[in-house]
């Protein structure tokens, strides 16, 4: 028979594990009132309470949550780098996330000891990544510790590329090793408090003399722009709700078939009038399950769109021309935009499907003396250096070199498809018969005749390479009803052979 | 609340499709742009009545430029 009072005995904790206890419950929240109220100040959550919205509870193994600054003047819960396994939706992911309540998230010499510790978990357990990044760089109260300011944080990083998803997450200010960080991951997400940069206002004001805050210096706006970040969110909320869909495409079929888009609306999204440009955005949303895109770098390089989507619950990487922006012609950026997704996709076996509508290449000297000749050699490059599989589907112009790097023949796609609007050509039918038809053309004084004149043998031109022409010289393996390219990809899908594990990397995806 | 109708691009107004005080309904043609030898439409995101038209045919314009004002219903 035992005593209320032995009960208590048993369970209490001893004076040994008290003592842990009361160091761990330190670096909680609850026990950190004037953090909490500190981030409130400029509207930030805690990095512990976006653990707890992103990781499924209970399922969070922390590492180094006892670590202290090497530093002993200095307080710091967890050395200000809050990382650990979990899982995210019942699927294993290691999070590392710099607490900015910590001398502003920087990197210390502990917390790069953590961080390089955990990179080597990440990278032998082969688990996708997340990142929260935000932070001012190098600790500068540490630079008189007699230490060898040695780390491998960011080479442990550089290594994971390819290996594993890496998603990045940006909501605050975040400089130096923080952005090198977050540069380093395979998609950036960010929301409009973030300020981004590789060199923060000190230095900046060092070297060149201007004063400006972060958010002059690196605000979210010109990240998106200039195709640094790849998607910005309202909030915190929603970078973390994105960061739960990101991952979810990197995890094949979920079993879950999806809701059917409106694919009749396909019909009639290509205009008749072949001048007239319409929202490819319309077509990924005609084909994809309902809600599940996810378009990347939207506001950067816009002629071309980025998009992970789900068919029937199977994940896809979508690449498509857009003919609103520079009718869809592919510039320097949009080659770099392009390259980068299809590493991403092949490194992570997302089959692909390519939507062409391309004039082809951006043609002028402004665009040649962006290195063109190298920057759309990329698109190539990637591309048949690829292994994972795609179809493509030519919505309306597949014209010149812009078309072979849009998931051409050549390129070997496991299934080419054409809508009923497709049209082929080497180059454009009007440059085509400028040449052709000099001489003739030239005799032609009148210039609305020779442009009436060129108009008709374009048409001729256009008439002879037509979809239906295409596929009687068997140059697509269908011609097919727009509403019907769902179903077509569907197929296409099921025809895949299923993915050998993976037990190494396959390849790296570049940073830009 | 009159809503701002913007430019999607930069580039020259082609025609436009609608006067002050016409009502319009979603989808309906409101302004062809012209870029890039492409006609981009700038379509009604809902039903309203066109309140004032800023530009004119054959204007340049540029990306975020105002085109037009529609009260939506």
């Amino acid at each position: 028979m035992s005593s209320k009072k032995g009960i208590q005995d048993k369970t209490a904790p001893r004076a040994d594990l008290a003592e842990v206890l009361a160091a761990k419950a330190q670096t909680l929240d609850e026990n950190r009132p004037e953090a909490i109220a500190k981030r409130a100040v400029t509207g930030h959550q805690m990095i512990r309470q976006n653990i707890s919205q992103l990781i499924d509870p209970g399922s969070f193994q922390e590492y180094g949550q006892l670590a202290e600054p090497a530093f002993k003047n200095l307080q710091g819960p967890a050395d200000g780098l809050v990382i650990g396994t979990g899982t995210v939706s019942g699927f294993r992911v290691g999070f590392m996330g710099y607490d900015y309540t910590v001398h502003a998230g920087t990197q210390s010499i502990i917390n790069h000891a953590k961080a390089d510790r955990f990179l080597q978990v990440v990278e032998s357990l082969r688990l996708p990544l997340v990142l929260w990044a935000d932070g001012g760089g190098w600790r500068p109260y540490e630079n008189n510790i007699n230490s060898r300011d040695y780390e491998e944080t960011f080479a442990m990083m550089a290594r994971l590329s390819g290996l594993v998803p890496t998603v990045g997450v940006v909501s605050g200010r975040c400089f130096a090793g923080n952005a090198n960080l977050a540069g380093l991951c395979d998609t950036l997400i960010a929301t409009p408090k973030a300020a981004l940069g590789m060199g923060g206002p000190p230095l900046v004001e060092a070297a060149l003399g201007l004063t400006l805050t972060p958010e002059e210096l690196g605000p979210a706006q010109m990240h998106e722009a200039c195709g640094a970040i790849d998607v910005l969110v309202a909030d915190e909320h929603e970078a973390i709700d994105c960061v739960r869909r990101y991952l979810e495409y990197f995890r094949g079929a979920d079993g879950q078939p999806g809701s059917d888009p409106d694919t009749s609306a396909l019909r009639t999204v290509v205009p008749e009038n072949p001048r007239r440009a319409y929202d490819v955005r319309r077509v990924i949303e005609g084909i994809a399950d309902q809600d599940s895109v996810l378009e990347l770098r939207p506001k950067f390089a816009r002629s071309v769109v980025t998009a992970l989507a789900k068919v029937q619950g199977t994940p896809v990487g979508v690449l498509a021309n857009q003919p609103m922006y520079l009718a869809g012609a592919i510039d320097s950026p949009a080659s770099d935009k392009l390259a980068r997704f299809i590493q991403l996709c092949d490194a992570h076996d997302i089959p692909m499907l390519y939507l062409c509508d391309t004039p082809g290449l951006m043609v002028g000297p402004e665009v040649e003396a962006t290195a063109l000749v190298r920057h759309s050699s990329r698109i190539l490059n990637a591309a048949i250096n690829a292994t994972t599989p795609f179809m493509t589907v030519i919505l309306r112009k597949a014209y010149g070199l812009g078309q072979y790097m849009m998931g051409a023949l050549p390129l070997r796609p496991a299934l080419l498809v054409g809508w009923p609007t497709a049209e082929f050509g080497a180059m454009g039918f009007e440059g085509a018969v400028k040449i052709t038809h000099k001489k003739e053309l030239e005799a032609i004084t009148d210039k609305k005749a020779r442009q009436v004149r060129e108009r008709e043998l374009a048409d001729e031109l256009r008439a002879h390479n037509t979809a239906l022409g295409l596929a009687g010289r068997y140059e697509l393996d269908d011609v097919i009803d727009p509403a019907d390219t769902r179903e077509t990809v569907i197929r296409f899908l099921v025809s895949l052979p299923p993915l050998a594990p993976r037990t190494g990397r396959k390849r790296t995806i570049d940073n830009w | 609340m009159p809503r701002e109708i913007r430019s999607v691009v930069t580039g020259t107004v082609y025609q436009i499709e609608v006067a002050a005080g016409e009502q319009v309904k979603l989808g309906a043609d409101l302004i062809i742009l012209e870029s890039m030898k492409m006609e981009i439409p700038i379509v009604a995101e809902t039903d309203g009545t066109v309140i004032e038209v800023h530009c004119n045919e054959g204007d340049s314009v540029i990306e975020g430029q105002v085109l037009l004002m529609v009260d939506p219903d």
